[in-house]
């Protein structure tokens, strides 16, 4: 399953990466990373805090560029060369906290981005956004202002912020780590239904029903390595790893 | 002046070697090019033909504004200028400013000659050449019924107010030598820009008596109706003249000389004396006149009202509005930079920061208006004017408290905003543009609006470099009038409008930032 870390990307791969690594200061982030993701798959990212999760997705739309290795996003080599505002515009990221902007409108948050970058003209932006707002199940709040939603609201109007750049990639950085249960089950159903459409999702989340219903696979992380790459089946009966079953008891029992 | 008086400034004028280099080298980077050599019997301070004269004109009946046009200069200085031009066949121009930059604006060849009602004192002819036009003593006068005085030491330990940049301090410092050796009490010199001001410590009665010139003080009698007289004469010989001031220029003087002498023997000068009625005769038929009311009304009024007020106000607002939009402009990057990574270009920004926010405004005025044209000989054109000279400091100086305010209000912003711009394949500049800097505004939007009002205000100190704001405005109609608490209440009723409007301008911006705010987003809503 997991690839040698000597070939090259696979360029049929959404995403293929190979040694990819990570450096702060001395202290190494992610360490020779390998793998791929196919089109339309589900990963979802699982690890003790501080073991990668976030910086690995992150390197994908580069926001925390890589040291080392080859990232390869749809086929290109991704490297300080590459065209940053293609990349995103392909690879959308969701954050933990929704990091909205607070100055404009829900709907104004959502067509910002294609009316600077996409020159998509206002009248088919706000189309497109009132769609993605109806999505998320919003569309009633597209006036108002981020300040004036709940979390779980807010976070619901951050995904449709980042599907209005109609990426091939979602990358959700612990999307429903600063929600409450009840928010956290409204964004839940709705990256449910946007895996059921088809696209390629990453997911760093502490959500075990997500990970256990909706992944085609979980990686799970320590210390910047991946110790797993398994379908939610077999890592949640029977995961390979000591360090792996030290942290799913840790979840039950949480 | 006598031959070995004459020999003996020559002299001097070689013994100041570098001084006489410089302004040598500062006239030929003026005058080079023009056509100054043309007619021989006109001076070589009259560049471009005409006849620049500065003046501080507060001094009547010397030099001051007799009217409600403050641009309107009236008094014998002026009506003897006027002769000159006349006698030289030139048109003439008058440039007003603080008295203590008048002898620096000559220094700077923006002016041709000094007419200011200033004493020729031989401690200034070191610096300049001067040409006497008019007799005089000087007097020490206190409020009227204070028995006179017999000699200067009477005056121990009694405080004395004297015009800043004048010379009287300096003769009462000597007598205050004598004093103290004669283990006496010193006098306590205080000293006021103005004479306006100094002549009102006499009249509310905080100091005991002030100096001044006798045909000064001729003048104002009617004003002053019979509220001061004369408790001493001092026998200082040095004080006997009015004089002219050009710079160093034997020949120059020379003919200014013969210019003012040809004025005496045709009875102009006589006319102007008989004008402004510079007699003690003269004067003692104006002393009864009835005491002032407390506050004139209809002065406030007329002053609320006049267009020298309005224009003072303009020029005010004017110059405070182009200085912070600018200073706005300046501070914008630098914030930037100095957020930024570390560099050569930071270094220097902080620099820059530490001088304009450590040094005084004020001097900051005074050194690019009087010092800049030493070093670039294009500040002393007419170009440069007061206004600019006003504009270009108060940028400078008002960018280094701006720069702060930006700095905070960026870094006050969030920085997952720039993550979530940068993850929506926004460039730098539409991340900065559309996110960062409509956040950082709302942040630095009240303490801008409050270094505005504070700037404002500041914009009264440039009355020292001559422009005609709205307080240089107010004193030169008090030292018109003595009418001071109503000009002062005008101008304050002026500086009041303004700062309120502006604040409430600030409370209207405000609003528009509902976003900030949860309630008001809402009420907005509904």
């Amino acid at each position: 399953m997991n690839p040698d870390p000597k070939t090259m990307p696979d360029p049929s791969a959404m995403i293929s990466v190979r040694n990819l690594s990570k450096l702060y200061k001395d202290f190494i982030a992610l360490d020779r990373i390998s793998f791929d993701v196919q089109r339309g798959e589900k990963i979802v990212v699982l690890g003790p805090s501080g073991s990668g999760k976030s910086t690995l997705i992150r390197c994908f739309n580069r926001i925390e560029p890589h040291d080392s290795g080859i990232l390869s996003i749809d086929g290109q080599i991704i490297n300080a060369q590459t065209d940053l505002t293609q990349l995103r515009a392909t690879v959308g990221l969701v954050f933990q906290n929704y990091n909205l902007f607070p100055h404009l409108s829900v709907l104004d948050n959502c067509t910002l981005a294609p009316r600077l970058v996409k020159k998509t003209p206002r009248a088919s932006a706000e189309e497109m956004a009132m769609r993605f707002l109806k999505q998320v199940n919003i569309a009633e709040q597209a006036n108002k202002y981020p300040i004036q939603l709940s979390g779980g609201q807010q976070q619901r109007v951050a995904i449709a912020r980042a599907l209005c750049m109609q990426p091939e990639v979602m990358l959700f950085d612990e999307p429903t780590a600063a929600l409450d249960p009840e928010a956290i089950s409204g964004v839940v159903a709705i990256m449910n239904d946007l895996a059921q459409q088809g696209i390629t999702t990453l997911c760093v989340t502490h959500e075990m029903g997500f990970a256990r219903h909706i992944a085609d696979r979980i990686i799970f992380m320590d210390k910047g390595r991946i110790l797993e790459i398994t379908p939610p089946a077999e890592f949640f009966t029977n995961p390979k790893t000591q360090r792996a079953r030290d942290f799913l008891d840790q979840m039950i029992s949480y | 002046m006598t031959h070995s008086m004459a020999q003996f400034m020559r002299r001097c004028s070689f013994r100041f070697r570098p001084r006489a280099l410089a302004a040598a080298l500062a006239g030929v980077l003026a005058i080079a090019g023009s056509a100054q050599a043309a007619d021989p019997d006109l001076p070589g301070f009259i560049h471009d033909g005409t006849l620049t004269v500065c003046t501080n004109p507060t001094l009547p009946p010397m030099t001051f504004v007799n009217g409600t046009d403050v641009n309107a200069v009236d008094g014998i200085d002026m009506d003897i200028a006027h002769r000159l031009a006349e006698y030289w066949h030139v048109p003439m121009v008058v440039t007003t400013m603080d008295f203590t930059g008048l002898f620096p604006s000559l220094a700077a060849q923006r002016c041709s000659m000094v007419a200011s009602g200033i004493i020729k004192l031989p401690d200034r002819e070191k610096n300049f050449d001067a040409v006497s036009y008019q007799d005089t003593a000087l007097v020490v006068v206190a409020r009227a019924g204070t028995p006179p005085l017999s000699s200067m030491a009477d005056l121990s330990g009694k405080t004395v107010a004297v015009q800043s940049g004048t010379s009287y301090s300096a003769r009462l410092a000597k007598e205050n030598e004598a004093l103290v050796q004669a283990g006496r009490a010193p006098i306590i010199i205080q000293q006021y820009p103005t004479e306006d001001q100094v002549v009102q410590q006499v009249l509310i009665g905080r100091v005991f008596a002030f100096a001044s010139q006798d045909v000064e003080l001729y003048y104002r009698q009617e004003q002053l109706h019979g509220k001061v007289n004369v408790i001493l004469v001092p026998p200082y010989p040095e004080y006997r003249h009015f004089a002219l001031y050009i710079r160093k220029n034997a020949h120059d003087r020379e003919l200014l000389e013969q210019a003012i002498a040809t004025m005496g023997q045709n009875g102009q000068m006589a006319a102007i004396q008989k004008k402004w009625a510079i007699s003690p005769d003269a004067a003692k038929a104006l002393t009864r006149t009835p005491p002032a009311p407390m506050f004139r009304w209809d002065t406030f009024f007329s002053a609320l009202t006049s267009t020298a007020f309005m224009r003072g106000a303009f020029i005010t607002l004017a110059v405070a509005v182009l200085s912070h939009f600018t200073a706005i402009m300046i501070s914008i990057p630098m914030a930037l930079a100095l957020n930024g990574r570390d560099s050569l270009l930071k270094m220097v920004l902080k620099g820059y920061v530490s001088v304009f926010r450590g040094a005084p405004t004020l001097l900051q005025l005074l050194f690019i208006w009087n010092a800049l044209p030493q070093f670039l000989p294009i500040f002393r054109e007419a170009w440069f004017t007061p206004f600019l000279a006003t504009w270009l400091s108060l940028s400078i100086n008002e960018s280094a408290y701006q720069v702060e305010i930006n700095r905070a209000a960026l870094g006050a912003v969030d920085k997952g905003q720039e993550l979530a711009g940068d993850a929506l394949a926004m460039s730098r500049r539409q991340v900065y543009r559309h996110v960062i800097f409509p956040q950082a505004l709302r942040i630095a939007l009240p303490p801008t609006i409050n270094e505005f009002i504070s700037l404002l205000k500041t914009t009264s100190l440039a009355s020292v470099i001559s422009l005609q704001e709205l307080l240089a405005v107010t004193q030169i109609q008090v030292a018109r009038t003595f009418e001071f608490t109503e000009y002062y209440a005008a101008a304050l009723v002026y500086y009041l409008g303004m700062v309120f409007f502006f604040l409430f301008l600030q409370k209207r911006v405000e609003r528009r930032f509902a976003w900030a705010d949860r309630h008001k987003a809402t009420a907005n809503e509904s």
